[in-house]
């Protein structure tokens, strides 16, 4: 086999082995990511699921857990600063639908507090327990 | 185990740069037909199989020695399982894995014995060596200082592939031409004359084009390193920079000689008259080649070093050149402009010299005599004193925490000669200009080691370091809370110079945030307040905050005095639902009073991290929610911010 065939046999190899390979391995690698977040979400989902299960409890509700500063209190709200809580918000101030009046009573404002959240999306959860940070 | 890191290194990288040049040469001379030319040939081929082996063996050497280093046991170079973490589990051990691949294969490549006497084949056989051990060479970059670079990773990676492969294309074109032109020169050599003064030309054609490369790569490869004259004096890194340019102009010299004298003395068609410039020739290549592998030595010393941005400088000069005493002396500013203009004229004198051959001596002789009367009067009125120190960067940030820290400091003991205000007479006084424009490192100095003709002692030994950089801080407040003076309530557009000191924001025990959190995201108004007398002021706040935020200000209300109900002081009607710090006010309050002391204040800081405008007073006096506001707007409108404030002083 001529020299000239040999340079263009490896060449070519070389391109098409590499450019194969890493396409495979790249596409390969981003679905085992997007697999992996996928189930830790998964995992994380029913985690809070399990938490929320209690008599009575709607299909999907989760039950997540939080930390942070009380800056006002209604009777149906809590304004709270809080820090990210996974799975639902990032830090911020956000107000709260309080699940009952009677919460309010044990806080009060700059109260430092841990606090249980409930419901199905963001948008409908409520604080259902709280208790001193 | 440096000293043979670098030994190491530069044998690695010497032969995969022959290797590469080796077979450029080649390709740029042509089918060899003449039986030297043709024995040169073969013998390139043989000593190129030599640097494959010795760009491998060395390469594994290296690897060993980066394991040991990497696992900081030296034992760990011979532990099979240490190589491999190192190879597979690590960025560079994948590149270097990658590499040696390629050179494995360019090694089985020149085993094989093949007949390369057809044109074709021989261009094919030379031109996959050449590719094969350019990739090895280029792929270096990957692992360099330069993939360290962010942002901008593939730019400089691109930048340094160029520089490398340049250096290849080079360096090993010159021993492979010296090889040939000694061959050549010799007396049985004459058949190959034609074809090496051929090889010659084409090479420093190529050699042209390649060495601006070469320089482009260098200056953008230097930008990116060392970044500042202080890097480039005061760092090994540097140091190399400009050893290795050194060594460079000689070999320009060397390679300009080649190029306008000793190449046209080639054409001579008679043979005794080509042997001699020849011979010429050779001598003069072969020391290019020389200084050329001297220089890879640098470049390899400069790869195993901390590149200059990130070391410390040590400024090696008694003084540096300043423009700033042209602000503070207005006489100098015309001794400058003389000086500059008498150096200009001096320049075009010099050009005029090597343009024109009538009367060149004269003009050469004015014109060195211009530049250097323009350097006398215009350069010397810039130096000024500089210390070793006067480019370090201090250690804490310009953070409230530090600046009050300062301020404790130099009440204890710096109040007593430099008044409470740092208004201490005119020696001492440290809100003036110039020593507001002094580098951070020059005061670090002068407290560190004291001025004795004026009195002031040494605190080098009686404050640690981080303490003496604390009260630089503090310095720089009392000199940029002077000139905060002339700062009030109406924003000035595009004339942002007053950098906000960093604070942390810690709201009860909620993960704190900082001030620089919302640096190129939001503004933010800073409250200084005072229960009760800003009670109104913080519930008008308060109603306004929807406001101000959706026009992207963020308020952070720092009480004056701390307490840790701070949030329920302020009340629940209306509630206050921005930021209230409750621990660390001290040294918000103690770094911001310097600004605006009083009662109440309010701080307008832009999106970049620089005080905008301050409204003082008690909380009375405020202006309503909506000339804030209006402030805001004014800031929102400005078309070219200014780039972020550095962290440290300088």
């Amino acid at each position: 086999m001529p020299v000239w065939q040999v340079a263009l046999v490896l060449n070519l190899t070389f391109a098409v082995g590499l450019g194969l390979g890493y396409a495979g391995w790249g596409r390969r690698a981003e679905a085992l990511d997007r697999e992996f977040d996928a189930a830790r979400a998964q995992v994380e989902r029913l985690e809070r699921e399990r938490a929320a299960c209690r008599p009575g409890a709607r299909a999907g509700e989760q039950q997540w857990e939080g930390r942070g500063v009380v800056r006002a209190t209604y009777p149906q709200l809590l304004v709270i600063t809080h820090e990210e809580i996974r799975g639902l918000l990032p830090a911020r101030t956000t107000s709260f639908r309080a699940a009952s009046p009677t919460l309010r009573e044990s806080i009060r404002i700059g109260d430092p507090i841990r606090f249980s959240l409930q419901g199905t999306v963001a948008d409908d959860a409520a604080v259902v327990a709280v208790e001193q940070w | 185990m440096k000293g043979l890191l670098l030994g190491v290194f530069w044998a690695h990288l010497s032969s995969c740069v022959l290797l590469v040049g080796t077979f450029f040469m080649l390709l740029l001379a042509g089918l060899p037909r003449a039986a030297t030319a043709r024995c040169w040939d073969r013998r390139l081929v043989r000593g190129s199989r030599l640097l494959v082996f010795v760009a491998m063996g060395s390469g594994i050497v290296w690897l060993l020695i980066r394991t040991a280093v990497f696992e900081n046991r030296p034992q760990a170079a011979l532990e099979p399982r240490a190589v491999s973490h190192a190879v597979l589990d690590t960025w560079p051990g994948m590149v270097w894995l990658a590499r040696h691949g390629l050179l494995l294969l360019l090694a089985a490549f020149l085993a094989m014995r093949a007949n390369v006497a057809e044109r074709r084949n021989w261009i094919a056989a030379r031109g996959e060596a050449l590719a094969l051990a350019a990739l090895a060479l280029a792929l270096t970059s990957a692992s360099s200082h330069a993939a360290a670079i962010t942002p901008g990773t593939l730019w400089a990676v691109a930048v340094d592939v160029t520089h490398l492969v340049g250096t290849g294309l080079w360096v090993g074109g010159l021993v492979a031409l010296a090889l040939l032109l000694g061959a050549a020169s010799r007396e049985d050599g004459a058949d190959a004359r034609p074809y090496a003064v051929l090889a010659a030309r084409r090479f420093s054609r190529a050699a042209l084009m390649v060495m601006l490369l070469l320089m482009a790569s260098g200056v953008l490869n230097a930008i990116a390193q060392v970044e500042s004259v202080a890097a480039l004096a005061g760092t090994t890194h540097g140091r190399l920079l400009l050893a290795k340019l050194g060594v460079l102009l000689p070999i320009l010299v060397l390679a300009a000689v080649n190029r306008t004298r000793i190449l046209p003395a080639l054409s001579a068609p008679s043979v005794p008259v080509g042997r001699s410039a020849m011979r010429r020739l050779t001598a003069f290549v072969g020391l290019e080649a020389a200084l050329a592998l001297i220089l890879i030595v640098l470049a390899a010393a400069m790869t195993l070093t901390t590149p200059a941005r990130h070391a410390e400088p040590t400024w090696p000069l008694p003084f540096r050149l300043s423009l700033d005493v042209l602000v503070d002396v207005s006489a100098m500013r015309w001794r400058a402009l003389l000086g500059s203009q008498l150096a200009v004229a001096g320049l075009v004198a010099l050009i005029a010299a090597c343009l024109v051959r009538r009367r060149r001596v004269p003009v050469l002789a004015s014109g060195l005599a211009l530049v250097a009367i323009g350097a006398g009067v215009g350069v010397f009125p810039l130096v000024v004193d500089a210390y070793p120190t006067t480019y370090k960067r201090p250690l804490p940030t310009y953070h409230a925490a530090s600046i009050a820290s300062g301020m404790t400091i130099y009440r204890e003991h710096c109040a007593g000669c430099h008044g409470a205000t740092g208004a201490g007479g005119p020696l001492a006084d440290l809100r003036s200009p110039p020593t507001s424009r002094r580098h951070a490192g020059e005061i670090f100095w002068l407290i560190s080691h004291g001025i004795p003709e004026r009195g002031m002692p040494d605190f080098g030994s009686r404050l640690g370091e981080a303490r003496r950089w604390d009260v630089i801080n503090f310095i720089r407040v009392l000199g940029a809370a002077e000139g905060a003076k002339t700062l009030g309530s109406q924003v000035e557009l595009n004339r942002a110079w007053l950098a906000a000191p960093d604070f942390t924001v810690a709201v009860g025990p909620l993960a704190p945030g900082a001030l620089r959190d919302h640096r190129g995201r939001r503004m933010v108004l800073l409250v200084l307040y005072t229960l009760p007398e800003s009670r109104a002021r913080m519930a008008e706040l308060a109603r306004s905050y929807d406001v101000l935020s959706v026009i992207g200000v963020e308020i952070i209300a720092v009480p004056i005095h701390a307490s840790s109900e701070a949030i329920r002081e302020l009340g629940s009607s209306p509630p206050v639902l921005f930021p209230v710090v409750t621990d660390g006010n001290g040294d918000i309050v103690a770094a911001y009073g310097m600004f605006a002391a009083g009662p109440h204040a309010e701080i307008l800081i832009d999106r970049q991290g620089y005080i905008r405008a301050i409204w003082r007073g008690d909380g009375g006096g405020m202006p309503r929610a909506s000339v804030v506001q209006a402030q805001v707007e004014k800031l929102n409108e400005e078309k070219s911010p200014p780039p972020f404030p550095d962290d440290h002083v300088h």
